[in-house]
């Protein structure tokens, strides 16, 4: 028995050290053992940016984590402009609330595939296009560099790395890298990975862009305005959160109040498709969840029906 | 016959970068270094010499350091480019005293004097064989016969017309160096002595009240090879450290090239261009902390990775999307700003219509299906061999092309907003009129969110 209390000993305080170099919130088992020093506050008292949505931002915990990374995924390069949209949409509204320029560390795959921000849809998406920087590195390391060094010099407001697939040279070690330096300096990280897959990663969020169909126009006397094509909706779906069960939302930007709208009811995961098709299950598959075995591989043809 | 002796063909090209590098090596002894034809170098020393201890010891340094490196080496120092020429390359070399010039020219040959050919060979048919031939002889019939060439020449000689020589670099407008007794080759000494360099810099852009814009670091190596690293900052700096820590960034990058060898014995620090500089005071609520923490981020980045990888957006007055945006270098733009607040404001024009988020860099060539009216958006499309389907359409937006600046031939734009039937959001134009007698063609621009 007494070994037994040791081991035990020895796991919370591994635990709480865990904590401590991710600077997450103490493990509840911890949280108990200190109940003398929860009083002190063990709760993260990091700065949140709220989405103004209820629903959502509970998922969030009180919202987007302001010195820590995000991650913004999406499936393929076709969209690129959903994925920029959602980007750019946080970044006009970190900038709201913190003075200060946005960086965008371009991808040069994605300049020839999808192009480039260009200003009078960025200054139309309610983001001040002269206070955005567009730096066009040639290489990933000088990306990650340029990242590392907009983080530590603390002048932007937010800095927004795009990169495309799951490239080798940014693995575990260089996100939890950017993430410490995210931490110290107080700013956040907008990682913006094109066609990617999940990953694991020291991102406080991960969150899956699709495009979905926009709202129609609003017109002033509430209406509808028949046929047309109105602010972008995104379909989000929290792939990585505290939340056990990812959550999808559709979500509306508004770009003159800079503003999210909620679309439409939230529903369950948009990636129910990959569930099992027996219709009992309660619990969440485990395909859905970071620590899911990985594939290996990936499929290029289905074997033949016949 | 002489069979050790190897021939080869001459190779104008190497023998130019060698007396190029040459050149640059006596960058050392002054900054005004000028070429002069394949194999002579011009060095104006005006007011250098005491600091190599005199004219005779400067010499005999010079020529004593290049034939330790191989080569056979003449020079003179005298009051005029002309006269040096003669005496180093026909003469005995040494230090010319200004009241001696007419002796020591008069017994070198007419082509001392840097004349073409033909005159020469005239000159000596007529018995002209030594300069003082020339010197006894009247002016005004020479410059009949001769023409006024024959006498510039020979005035260049003496001193009595100016000669200027053509310096191969920009004289810097201030600069410092350390010569090295022992040489260095730790890039952390390079910076350190870079920095060094720097603060005896910074009292001369203090008493003048500049500050560096473009800084040069010179790095003379030990066996004679140069190497100039420079980097600009986004606004003017005076500080050492900051001087010398864009020189990290920049030896960073340079990684590879800079080969240390066996060390480098002189290093200069040249400021390039140079601007006013304005003393901030610190205010309270940080904003001049960030400031200077963003200007020092584009210096970093313009340093490590050149100017042309940060950069900003600006606005032009155009209605063709690709030419309404411009990204200009963040570290000029900075500069540019400051001049701008003074006077007009910076144009700025927000669309009325929607553009997309992201332009590509040339419209691409798509197909269009199924329009239900002629001159309507497409029901369906393929780019990039991809079909779309599209659910709903805006438009059209038309764009006129700029006759101003474009030719007749260029077809104006109808720009459509297209919604496929997976939300995706594609910026499309038709090129051309419909129904004008020529067949239309599609292209996709842009994608919004």
């Amino acid at each position: 028995m007494a070994g037994n209390a040791t081991a035990q000993d020895a796991i919370f305080t591994l635990r709480e050290q865990i904590a401590k170099m991710e600077g997450k919130a103490l493990p509840a088992a911890v949280a108990a053992g200190q109940a003398d020093l929860a009083a002190r506050g063990t709760q993260d008292q990091r700065a949140r940016l709220p989405f103004g949505i209820p629903v959502f931002d509970e998922a969030l915990e009180g919202g987007l984590i302001l010195d820590a990374i995000t991650e913004v995924r999406s499936l393929s390069m076709y969209d690129a402009g959903a994925a920029t949209g959602f980007a750019l949409s946080l970044a006009s509204s970190v900038e709201a609330r913190e003075s200060g320029p946005v960086l965008w560390i371009a991808d040069s795959l994605l300049a020839c595939e999808s192009g480039v921000p260009y200003v009078s849809g960025i200054a139309r998406f309610g983001v001040d296009p002269t206070a955005v920087f567009h730096a066009s590195p040639r290489k990933l390391d000088d990306a990650l560099w340029l990242a590392e060094a907009a983080l530590t010099s603390g002048a932007f407001a937010a800095t927004i790395l795009e990169i495309h697939g799951n490239p080798k040279a940014f693995g575990l070690t260089e996100s939890r890298r950017l993430n410490l330096r995210a931490k110290a300096a107080g700013r956040p990280l907008l990682l913006l990975r094109h066609a990617g897959e999940e990953e694991a990663s020291s991102a406080s969020f991960r969150l899956l862009v699709k495009p979905a169909p926009a709202l129609r126009r609003r017109l002033p006397d509430g209406t509808m305005l028949g046929g047309s094509i109105g602010h972008p909706v995104f379909q989000l779906t929290l792939e990585k959160s505290r939340n056990p069960a990812p959550l999808s939302f559709l979500l509306e930007w508004n770009p003159h109040d800079r503003q999210f709208h909620l679309a439409a009811e939230p529903g369950p995961s948009a990636l129910s498709w990959q569930r099992p098709a027996h219709p009992g299950t309660q619990l969440s598959a485990s395909a859905d969840r970071q620590d899911r075995p990985q594939a290996l591989g990936a499929v290029v043809a289905f074997e033949r029906a016949s | 016959m002489f069979p050790s002796i190897d021939v080869f063909d001459e190779d104008e090209k190497a023998d130019h970068a060698l007396l190029e590098a040459v050149a640059d090596w006596c960058d050392r002894y002054t900054p005004l270094v000028a070429l002069d034809g394949k194999d002579g170098l011009f060095l104006d020393i005006t007011g250098c010499a005491h600091l190599f201890g005199g004219e005779e010891v400067m010499l005999r340094n010079i020529l004593a350091r290049l034939g330790q490196m191989g080569f056979d080496v003449r020079g003179a120092i005298s009051s005029s480019p002309g006269l040096s020429w003669a005496v180093g390359r026909f003469g005995s070399g040494g230090v010319i005293a200004g009241e001696e010039m007419a002796d020591v020219l008069g017994v070198l040959p007419v082509q001392a004097l840097r004349l073409d050919e033909g005159m020469i060979a005239s000159l000596n048919k007529l018995g002209l064989k030594r300069i003082a031939d020339l010197l006894a002889m009247p002016r005004a019939p020479l410059a009949r016969r001769f023409g006024a060439q024959l006498l510039l020449r020979l005035d260049q000689a003496l001193g009595m017309n100016e000669e200027a020589i053509s310096p191969r670099r920009p004289v810097a407008a201030l600069s410092a160096e350390r010569q090295l007794a022992e040489p260095i080759q730790a890039e952390e000494h390079i910076l350190s002595m870079a920095g060094d360099i720097a603060s005896s810099l910074k009292l001369s852009l203090e008493a003048r009240g500049l500050g560096g814009r473009v800084f040069e670091l010179v790095l003379f190596r030990v066996d004679g090879r140069v190497f100039r690293l420079a980097a600009g900052t986004s606004r003017p700096l005076r500080d050492p450290r900051r001087i010398a820590g864009l020189f990290a960034e920049r030896l960073n990058a340079v990684h590879d090239e800079l080969d240390a060898g066996f060390g480098f014995e002189l290093l200069r620090l040249n400021v390039l261009q140079h601007d006013t500089f304005d003393v901030l005071q610190n205010d309270f609520d940080g904003q001049g902390a960030k400031e200077t923490s963003l200007s020092d981020f584009i210096d970093k980045v313009s340093a490590r990775l050149g100017s042309d990888c940060l950069q900003v957006y600006r606005l032009r007055q155009s209605h063709i999307p690709e030419r309404a945006e411009m990204l200009t270098p963040a570290i000029s733009a900075k500069g540019e700003k400051q001049q701008a607040k003074g006077g007009e404001t910076e144009y700025s024009f927000t669309p009325r219509s929607d553009r997309p988020l992201r332009l590509l860099r040339r419209p691409e060539r798509m197909e269009s299906f199924a329009a239900t009216i002629p001159d309507g958006p497409p029901q369906r499309f393929r780019w990039r061999h991809v079909v779309h389907d599209v659910i709903r359409a805006e438009g059209p937006e038309r764009i006129s092309p700029e006759w101003w600046l474009d030719d007749d031939n260029v077809e104006e734009r109808d720009y459509f907003r297209l919604e496929s039937d997976t939300g995706r959001l594609f910026w499309i134009f038709r090129l051309g009129r419909h129904n004008a007698g020529k067949p239309t063609t599609w292209r996709m621009h842009g994608f919004f969110a």
